[in-house]
């Protein structure tokens, strides 16, 4: 799409190097072909000018606040939610979590390179595997629940399927799907076992064939580390949304590699971000101590979950099965429930004693799960 | 990731992460890339950021107040099949304590 050409401007030669002739080598470097009356700062002029036009648009829709819609919905009494188990077993920080379908097993990675399947109901460790690497700060369970993907500083993502046999040593097996050249920071299989989704430090995400470990699909346009991703829920088709240090929340067409949407309200880094469970929307946390609700159809951010006494970066966020609350986990040890529709916070969940890194909600919203740097994890109920 | 070293939440090391320590390297350490590669590049990443402002600023939106609205929906129809919501007898759920039986 870049015009290897030189354009006569209106006084006869290119406006990058001054040559009256078109030739690739005139002026010792290919001139990315300006088109007829474009310069550098028509470019940057026509940004500004959509830039402004973007948020025009955006601002002739906002008619109403979210949490001024929600004034007649009913106020939700503090949650009775407690912990219910605690998994020991990790030697370092727990990095990530995952539910498995069943809503029982779970996998966690730490940062001593280990990766435990658990199942959550017995507190029964049933897999281990060790990872050559530090820092597993992206772990997922495949949707058949037959295998786990993992991976973090040593730049790949590999899937491990989880063996029957418990004497067998499934880091053997693991094989090695995505390569980044920078650290996997979150990862998902789409619908099947056969596609992997991987956000990276180098900042692009990734859609891998896991059979093959081909790439089938990139994904430029942070312009800094991507910290995380979301799948779509499966109704909404082939989209998913990625956050990073760049403060920018992307939604991307997953066949087609364009970015769809961008969001950038936050004021530091985006740690996390997640669907709502109708697809329509999205959360993010971020360490500017907010967490933020995007809604997808108005393309405008709609709520922002903050108060003056929460100092501290966000790292997680998930959404209860009606969408009604979100869980988000911060770097001051505690997680926050907001009422998602009115803002307001509803109860905060104490018992971690070091910053929280992931919480997720079970598959059948029973428990939500969260992974702290005090080397444990929590079910709470 | 700038405190992924950082154990006491009450004090933050600024970690230049990668990305921002090859941009330095890029501005300061190759005086030998001609500036014509250099502007070269701005213009295709110029034409890049147009194009996709143009994509942004193209697609449908609807109200807030409609969005809001059918957010609103989705919860209220979801509600009572919410169990962290709603809380869920101990006999439902299988991460609460039975009660115990007393063996008499």
């Amino acid at each position: 799409e870049l015009n290897y050409i030189h354009w006569k401007l209106q006084a006869g030669k290119c406006g990058l190097c001054s040559s009256v002739k078109a030739c690739l080598s005139a002026c010792g470097m290919a001139c990315q072909g300006l088109q007829k009356g474009e310069t550098l700062a028509s470019l940057k002029r026509e940004c500004d000018n959509l830039k402004k036009k973007l948020e025009e648009e955006r601002g002739k829709l906002n008619d109403v606040e979210l949490h001024q819609v929600a004034e007649k919905t009913e106020v939700l009494g503090a949650l009775s939610v407690k912990t219910r188990r605690v998994l020991k077993g990790h030697g370092n920080k727990v990095l990530c979590m995952d539910w498995c379908k069943d809503r029982r097993r779970l996998v966690s990675s730490s940062q001593d390179g280990k990766v435990i399947v658990w199942d959550a109901f017995t507190l029964n460790k049933e897999h281990g595997i060790t990872l050559p690497c530090t820092w597993v700060m992206a772990c997922a369970y495949a949707p058949s629940g037959c295998a786990v993907a993992c991976g973090g500083l040593d730049n790949k993502c590999s899937v491990v399927p989880l063996s029957l046999d418990k004497t067998e040593n499934l880091a053997a097996k693991k094989k090695s799907v995505a390569m980044h050249t920078n650290y996997v920071s979150g990862c998902t299989f789409t619908n099947s076992d056969m596609q992997l989704l991987t956000c990276s430090g180098d900042g692009t995400c990734a859609l891998w064939d896991v059979e093959s470990g081909q790439l089938l699909q990139s994904f430029h346009g942070h312009t800094a580390d991507v910290l995380s991703l979301d799948l779509a829920p499966s109704e909404t088709g082939n989209t998913f949304v990625s956050g990073g240090c760049d403060k920018k929340a992307n939604v991307w067409d997953m066949r087609s590699g364009q970015n769809i949407q961008s969001f950038e309200s936050h004021e530091s880094d985006i740690n996390c971000v997640k669907y709502y469970p109708s697809g329509d929307a999205f959360a993010s946390a971020s360490d500017d101590a907010t967490c933020r609700f995007y809604d997808l159809r108005a393309d405008r951010e709609v709520a922002v979950y903050q108060k003056d006494s929460i100092i501290f970066g966000a790292s997680t966020v998930d959404f209860s099965l009606s969408g009604r609350l979100l869980f988000a986990g911060y770097n001051d040890y505690t997680i926050n429930a907001w009422d998602v529709l009115k803002g307001t916070r509803v109860s905060v969940l104490f018992g971690h004693e070091n910053r929280i890194s992931r919480v997720r909600v079970s598959p059948d919203g029973t428990a939500l799960c969260s992974a702290s740097w005090d080397n444990t994890l929590r079910i709470w109920a | 990731m700038q405190n992924l070293l950082c154990t006491n939440p009450s004090f933050s090391p600024v970690l230049i992460h990668n990305f921002s320590l090859l941009s330095f390297i890029y501005s300061v350490a190759l005086p030998r890339m001609s500036s014509k590669a250099h502007s070269s590049n701005n213009i295709a990443h110029a034409r890049r950021t147009v194009q996709q402002l143009r994509i942004e600023a193209s697609i449908e939106r609807i109200k807030v107040s409609k969005a809001s609205a059918d957010l609103m929906n989705y919860c209220s129809e979801h509600a009572r099949n919410d169990p962290l919501l709603m809380g869920i007898p101990a006999s439902d759920n299988p991460f609460k304590d039975k009660k115990p039986c007393t063996i008499l």
